[in-house]
């Protein structure tokens, strides 16, 4: 696949706190690539840096192989940015609000109409295009909000946390529209710190914490660094604790714990665990109300791998 | 032009309170023009008097009652005490003289018997008490002369005909313009509240963080967006004015096309750009929009009060016009104040406008220096 951003050892300091630590990541042209890491773990600086909207102390930043500067205009025009707060006019109409930053790429009237309409329907405003956004709720703003942001049809698409603060269906609304844009052929960059968006959205996903990349992958290539197969969880009201020991002499098991009538068993590897254990249960004739097997989650790794939860 | 285009949306967004400063110029100045007479002829002014004689109607108080009644309005009332002091109060007349009994046989004796009066104290009355006196110092200098009662009178009354031709050489039409200065001085609060409150909103719209991160990483030059958004205020500010003026013609008429209404227009176009520049200065200072009414009061309102736009400057007290010192509009002002007096244009007459259009353009170039000053800082 052609690369199409090229970030190397990527430093920016504040004073004497390091925001970003020699990061290095590539991008390449139609993937979705996730940049995962709790609050604080330097995402935002990341793409604020690689747009040149701020000054990095050491490393380089490439974009179609050409060096991204704050005045590198023709690299500009492909890109497109979708900020975590919403930036429009409250002045005025959503349609001229998209006008105005598609206005800042296109300046043919008619190209820039179509491409409007184009992005109006990608997100599904074509009923508000003249209401202002102050009459729009927070989920309608937020598509307002990524509308402005790709209306020009940019090769390279930056979403930060485009979904925070939003009700479920708009939610679902964006989600399918990033994967729209996938399908028009965008490069997306899309940063956030629920797992559960770049486990659905993503074809490789960077995980950060305090600015450095602690891991990199597909989802699958991340799950099995968490050294977990599997995660069953059972219901029991009464327990008797001296099963604990015994369920963790069980093959594969590593960790057991039993809090709140809930029983949680992690197997580090195996084939049909829950069938097992649930022979295991009947067995030593231990009733139960609801039993289920999880497969790891990126924040498994996370937590894995730093110890500390991803919404931490 | 998607910025030219996009500031156009904008300010239709926010026409209402332009149209209401203008119209709030228009009804003051209207109200000013149509009240204010302040042309420098001279017309003859009548005080009005209410003669009691107590004495016959004969020789030195004959001639003193035919004076005063050739030289004031002479008002009928009713002989009683109430019905006098009832004129007084209401103002029916402005002064009463009771010339008390003998007087004339007194007179002639060289005895002057006291002449009682009653005045409102107000300026006519103190006419009227000119002309008494007047009469009676006269008399009292042929008096010495020892001169026959016909004698005595005939000189005080040639004496009194005797008066002097007052002559206005000026050509200057001060009513009307003293009038364009009123225009002119409203214009003060009129621009500034229109142009600071547009220029700020449009500025603190375009400059909202989030807005200015996606301009900044579009593929729109820097340099060309600040030069449209700049060419954008200029022109808006430049329409504004020009309205202004054309208005100024209507309301005012004649006396703009002429040097002097050339002078005014060239004042306040120095002004417009000065309070661009103020404008400017604000509109990348205030960040929340909701401040932005509150500072055109206490700036516009603030200006017009203590410059002298709404009361004139003859009239404010002088640590306040001290204080104005500092404010841009006081210059404006004073110039409008001079060129209404401005007898002859030359350039010795002119110095003194140009000196405080200068002062205009040094103030706009101060905001100039804070504003590039503070968009720096905010850039770093």
């Amino acid at each position: 696949m052609k690369k199409i951003i090229e970030v190397k050892n990527l430093t920016k300091e504040y004073k004497k706190l390091k925001a970003i630590d020699n990061l290095s990541f590539d991008v390449y042209e139609g993937e979705i690539l996730g940049l995962l890491g709790p609050n604080g773990s330097g995402k935002s600086t990341t793409i604020n840096c690689i747009l040149s909207l701020l000054n990095f102390s050491k490393g380089s930043i490439k974009i179609f192989n050409k060096e991204m500067k704050p005045d590198a205009y023709e690299i500009k025009k492909e890109i497109g940015v979708i900020f975590q707060d919403v930036a429009v006019f409250d002045e005025l109409t959503v349609y001229d609000n998209i006008d105005y930053f598609c206005g800042l790429y296109i300046s043919d009237k008619n190209k820039r109409k179509e491409y409007i309409e184009y992005a109006i329907n990608l997100v599904g405003l074509k009923e508000f295009i003249k209401f202002y956004p102050k009459e729009l709720s927070g989920g309608l703003l937020r598509r307002l909000n990524i509308a402005c942001g790709i209306a020009h049809k940019p090769k390279i698409i930056f979403l930060d946390e485009p979904t925070v603060a939003v009700d479920p269906q708009s939610r679902n609304n964006i989600l399918d529209g990033i994967k729209k844009l996938r399908e028009s052929g965008a490069t997306i960059i899309y940063t956030t710190h629920y797992m559960e968006e770049v486990e659905m959205l993503c074809d490789r996903v960077i995980i950060l914490d305090k600015g450095k990349v602690i891991a990199s992958g597909t989802t699958d290539e991340l799950k099995a660094l968490a050294n977990i197969e599997e995660k069953i969880s059972v219901e029991i009201v009464e327990f008797d604790s001296k099963h604990l020991k015994n369920i963790k002499k069980l093959p594969n098991v590593s960790e057991v714990t039993y809090n709140n009538h809930l029983l949680q068993v992690i197997y580090t590897k195996g084939d049909n665990n829950l069938t097992k254990f649930m022979d295991y249960l009947k067995k030593e004739e231990i009733a139960y109300q609801k039993i289920f097997s999880e497969r790891p989650t990126l924040n498994d790794v996370f937590l894995e791998l730093t110890g500390k939860e991803l919404r931490d | 032009m998607i910025v030219f285009k996009t500031f156009l949306r904008i300010v239709k967004k926010c026409i209402f309170p332009i149209i209401l400063y203008t119209v709030i110029l228009v009804l003051f100045s209207s109200i000013n023009i149509s009240t204010e007479d302040n042309n420098m002829n001279f017309t003859a002014s009548k005080p009005d008097i209410y003669i009691i004689n107590n004495d016959k109607y004969e020789g030195i108080t004959k001639s003193l009652i035919d004076y005063m009644s050739a030289n004031s309005n002479i008002i009928e009332l009713k002989d009683t005490k109430e019905a006098i002091d009832d004129a007084i109060f209401y103002r029916d007349v402005n002064f009463i003289m009771e010339i008390p009994v003998n007087f004339n046989e007194e007179y002639l004796k060289g005895q002057e018997l006291e002449i009682k009066i009653e005045t409102t104290g107000d300026y006519p009355s103190v006419q009227a008490k000119n002309l008494l006196n007047r009469y009676l110092s006269t008399a009292r200098i042929y008096q010495h002369l020892n001169l026959n009662e016909e004698d005595l009178i005939k000189k005080v009354n040639a004496t009194l005909e005797n008066k002097v031709n007052i002559e206005i050489t000026s050509g200057l039409d001060t009513s009307a313009l003293t009038k364009t200065a009123t225009y002119y001085n409203f214009l003060n609060y009129a621009f500034l509240a229109g142009s600071i409150y547009v220029i700020c909103l449009v500025l603190s719209s375009f400059k909202n963080e989030n807005i200015k991160k996606r301009t900044l990483i579009s593929s729109m030059k820097i340099n060309r967006f600040n030069r449209n958004l700049l060419l954008s205020n200029s022109l808006f500010a430049f329409i504004l004015w020009l309205i202004y003026v054309i208005l100024s013609f209507i309301l005012v008429g004649e006396s703009m096309f002429s040097m002097h209404g050339l002078i005014y227009i060239i004042n306040s176009f120095v002004f417009a750009i000065c309070t661009l520049c103020i404008a400017f200065l604000l509109g990348n200072t205030i960040k929340n929009k909701d401040a932005i009414n509150g500072i055109i009061n206490v700036i516009a309102l603030g200006s017009s009060f203590l410059c002298g736009a709404f009361v004139p400057m003859e009239y404010l007290p002088k640590s306040v016009l001290n204080m104005a010192h500092i404010l841009p509009s006081y210059y404006y002002i004073k110039n409008n104040n001079l060129i209404s007096t401005l007898e002859t244009i030359n350039l010795i007459n002119l110095k003194q406008i140009i000196l405080n259009m200068l002062i205009l353009l040094i103030f706009a170039s101060i905001f100039i220096v804070i504003t590039n000053i503070i968009t720096r800082k905010t850039r770093n």
